[in-house]
């Protein structure tokens, strides 16, 4: 029994070892760890990361560039403070600062057509979805499943009326589970996937982010902790500034822009042409949509309150439109 | 023994929670990695009162039943193939080494092009997880049957079907038992792993499921929830019915090494 | 009854053929105890094992009642030396009575069940019918196994060292428990074992000069053995 309470004591003591570690972490000397997914709707991180701007705009600044599968690891890695800076889209943001993350908006990225694409020729609006159709998202409280809760709050009067369709799958796999004609007889997704399952014949559009909306809204937006914005005010300046600069540098250097990112993505530089005059796709710093998102989720239960003011979620500066 | 065995590891998992809580509670780490057990212990109850979280429980390990008992039977058939000729027995280990090393999720891309998304997929997963480690047991428990039970059974006439049935199976009871334990774990972990892919199937989700939407709406606690469901039910299943079914068969007749 | 005709054996060891079984003739008669006696490794199983049909000669003839023996029959039962040949999973009357039913010996389990615990009584194994295999001290197991051999009543016991592993006092009640069975059940047995002293034990006592057996080698052998049991 001595012996057990030694181990006792050994766990205790290295258990408070940890906690006290955990706490320690953060004034690590002029870090920035962002975090971002694959796909072109993150095209101005690939300018930033090729031209280095960030390093340009702060040289003191150690940048480190992280890729992550989905928006939980990201936000998982951000609650972890292993990542600064993640990119994602609104309501995964809400939903995380709703259950006390301490993050904020530092600027929009992107918007995007986002579209609902089935390939069965009997349904041409969400109303004729049967109970053997099976749509494929990329997960619950993604952008996509709230963007058609929506769509079915005003269709149905009940935002979860397709819920018990829906199947999670990442945008490669549901695009191929849609063109192999499996049980999925509908998807949920964004370019290049939606432009290239849209020239299928068998394939139509049934429904489109921005009808749902009822206007253009940023589709990817950064979100800074609050721990890297106090404790390292100049990486972020540094950030904000690079993240412009990625911009403005998209729209006055079209050549270099597509060479980049054609290397970046390992996709022709006729397909990154296609993406960048898709319509709908636009890079920018400012933010829209985010009043509707947080109004629609808290009315269904995603979140359980509403911002009070823009600076409960977004950092100084933003420039944000309703 | 048994029993001292028992207290002293129900006194570790008090320790532990202890320490649990005493972490969870030092205001160190946010709740949103370490809840504390108090919230857990409340996720857990309104999932329950929801009827959420048991239906999901009752949905996993029906579909669990259901994967063990077709591989089972599968791996009962392929044991037998693999003892009517020299040939067969080749094909079968040709087999067991071409397939038990594949994850069950690496094949999860093909088996949506095979399968699609329904609850068959979710079964052949578990299928897979569960047939090799159980005929690999199967095959070496016929192996290792003394050969004194065959030639008694050879002797009193029994043919090669009830020689099988008669002598073979209860002789490698040992091994089937070690072999469902370990497929039982399998099942479960190629289950939690490809819900947390698929997602639910046609609005019904298993704990897999379950823990997924937790962690994309951020509900650590309702996360570690479904955790504790999971271990209970391990536990139930190897310590009071795996451990039932040994005390009345193999430790009853001897055939075990303790 | 039973009839051994120049049979002849041999086991590849690696590449190496050997000769263990060279030539053997000799019968046993219904009612008969012989005792095959030899040193460990000179055939005497692999002898059995031809007679009781589980392998086959490479040349000879076995035959038993006048008909060839091609497999394992219950008509003639072998009892082994290892504990283990009773079925762990059955207690000791399950084992008795299992074989009997497999052979559609009697109709009714209660019959079935009285024949059983008559010969398990013969063995003077009283009082165990419900043990398991594991519970029973190794001479109680082959007294089962030998209760489980007569109960099916064969016309004849192949027994291979059955009393190899025991201790001298176990041994010689064993002996004696399968000599009064023999006396009760008239079964014909060859009895193997590498031990003098059971053999002059079990054999019938009346002792005759061996027929001939194998090759002449072994007759040599056989001639100096058998004055020294005869000079007994
Ligand atoms: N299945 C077998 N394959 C090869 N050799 C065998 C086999 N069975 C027995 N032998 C060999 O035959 C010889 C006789 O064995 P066995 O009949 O068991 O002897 P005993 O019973 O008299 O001790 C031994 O040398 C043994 O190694
Ligand atoms: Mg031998």
């Amino acid at each position: 029994m001595k012996r057990t309470i030694k181990w006792i004591a050994v766990l205790l003591v290295l258990l408070l070892g940890i906690n006290t570690g955990c706490s320690k972490q953060a004034p690590d000397l002029k870090q920035i760890t962002i975090a971002e997914q694959y796909g072109l709707a993150y095209a101005p991180l690939q300018i930033m990361k090729e031209l280095r701007l960030l390093e340009k705009s702060d040289a003191n600044l150690l940048v480190n560039w992280r890729q992550m599968g989905n928006t939980a690891a990201i936000r998982e890695a951000m609650l972890a403070e292993e990542v600064d800076v993640g990119f994602m889209a609104i309501p995964p943001f809400l939903i995380g600062w709703d259950k006390g993350m301490e993050w904020k908006i530092a600027g929009g990225l992107s918007s995007s057509p986002v579209g609902l694409v089935s390939n069965r020729s009997e349904v041409s609006t969400i109303k004729d979805f049967t109970e053997s159709d099976r749509i494929a998202l990329p997960q619950p409280g993604s952008v996509q499943h709230i963007l058609l809760s929506m769509a079915c709050e005003k269709e149905f009067g009940d935002s979860h009326k397709l819920d018990n369709l829906l199947i999670t799958m990442a945008h490669p796999e549901g695009m191929n589970a849609l063109m192999a004609e499996t049980d999925v007889t509908a998807h949920f997704t964004a370019p290049p996937y939606l432009t290239g399952e849209l020239k299928s014949k068998e394939n139509r559009l049934i429904l489109s982010g921005e009808e749902v909306m009822g206007g253009e809204f940023t589709f990817i937006v950064g979100v800074a902790t609050k721990s890297f914005h106090d404790e390292n005010a100049e990486g972020y300046k540094a950030f904000i500034k690079a993240l412009e600069e990625s911009i403005s540098f998209m729209e006055t250097n079209k050549i270099e822009t597509v060479e980049i990112l054609s290397n970046a993505y390992a996709i022709s530089k006729e397909e990154v042409e296609e993406y960048l005059d898709t319509q709908g796709v636009e890079y920018a710093a400012k933010v829209q949509g985010l009043d509707k998102f947080a109004d629609f989720m808290k009315r269904n239960d995603y979140i359980s309150k509403t911002p009070a003011s823009k600076a409960e979620i977004m950092w100084d500066d933003v420039y944000y439109e309703d | 023994m048994m029993c001292i065995m028992k207290i002293k590891k129900f006194i570790w998992i008090f320790i532990l929670l202890i320490l649990w809580q005493i972490t969870a509670l030092s205001g160190k780490v946010s709740p949103l990695i370490f809840p504390s057990l108090g919230m857990i212990l409340k996720a857990m109850v309104h999932a329950i009162i929801q009827g959420e979280l048991l239906s999901q429980t009752l949905f996993s390990i029906a579909i669990i039943i259901e994967g063990l008992f077709i591989g089972a039977i599968l791996a009962f058939v392929l044991a037998i193939v693999s003892r009517m000729s020299e040939s067969l027995n080749s094909l079968v280990e040709t087999l067991i080494t071409l397939a038990h090393p594949l994850p069950g999720i690496a094949l999860l891309p093909i088996i949506i092009l095979w399968l699609g998304t329904g609850r068959a997929s979710i079964v052949f997963i578990i299928v897979h997880s569960v047939l090799w480690p159980l005929l690999l047991n199967l095959i070496t428990g016929f192996r290792a049957t003394p050969k004194v039970y065959s030639d008694v059974g050879r002797n009193i006439g029994l043919n090669r079907l009830v020689l099988l049935k008669e002598i073979h199976i209860p002789a490698s009871l040992p091994y089937l038992i070690s072999g469902f334990k370990i497929a039982w774990a399998r099942a479960w972990r190629a289950l939690i792993s490809a819900e947390m892919v698929f997602g639910a199937v046609g609005g019904k989700g298993g704990l897999g499921w379950y823990i997924f939407k937790q962690r994309v709406f951020m509900d650590t606690a309702g996360m570690f929830a479904a955790l504790v469901v999971i271990m209970l039910i391990g536990i139930l299943v190897e310590e009071v019915l795996f451990e039932r079914v040994e005390v009345l068969t193999i430790r009853r007749w001897g055939m075990t090494e303790k | 009854m039973i009839e051994l005709l120049n049979v002849t054996k041999s086991f590849s060891k690696g590449k190496e053929k050997f000769k263990v079984l060279e030539d053997i003739s000799f019968s046993v008669n219904k009612g008969e105890i012989l005792c095959l006696l030899g040193a460990s490794g000179c055939g005497k199983s692999t002898l059995l094992r031809l007679m009781g049909g589980f392998d086959l000669p490479d040349s000879g003839s076995i035959a038993m009642n006048g008909s060839k023996v091609s497999k394992p029959t219950p008509d003639s039962i072998l009892v082994f030396q290892e504990f283990n040949q009773l079925l762990p999973w059955k207690t000791v009357l399950q084992n008795v009575i299992y074989p009997l039913k497999v052979n559609h010996k009697y109709q009714s389990d209660q019959k079935r069940r009285e024949h059983a615990e008559k010969y398990l009584e013969m063995v003077k194994l009283e009082g165990f019918y419900h043990s398991f295999p594991h519970q029973l001290s190794g001479g109680m197991k082959q007294k089962a196994a030998l209760a489980r051999a007569l109960a099916l009543q064969p016309s004849i016991l192949l027994m291979d060292e059955p009393f190899g592993s025991l201790d001298a006092l176990t041994r010689q009640s064993l002996q004696t428990v399968l000599l009064e069975s023999w006396d009760k059940t008239g079964v014909s047995i060859i009895f193997v074992t590498h031990d003098i002293q059971e053999a002059m034990e079990i054999a019938d006592n009346t002792l005759q000069r061996p027929r001939s057996i194998g090759s002449s080698e072994y007759m040599k052998l056989y001639e100096k053995l058998y004055t020294i049991l005869c000079e007994k």
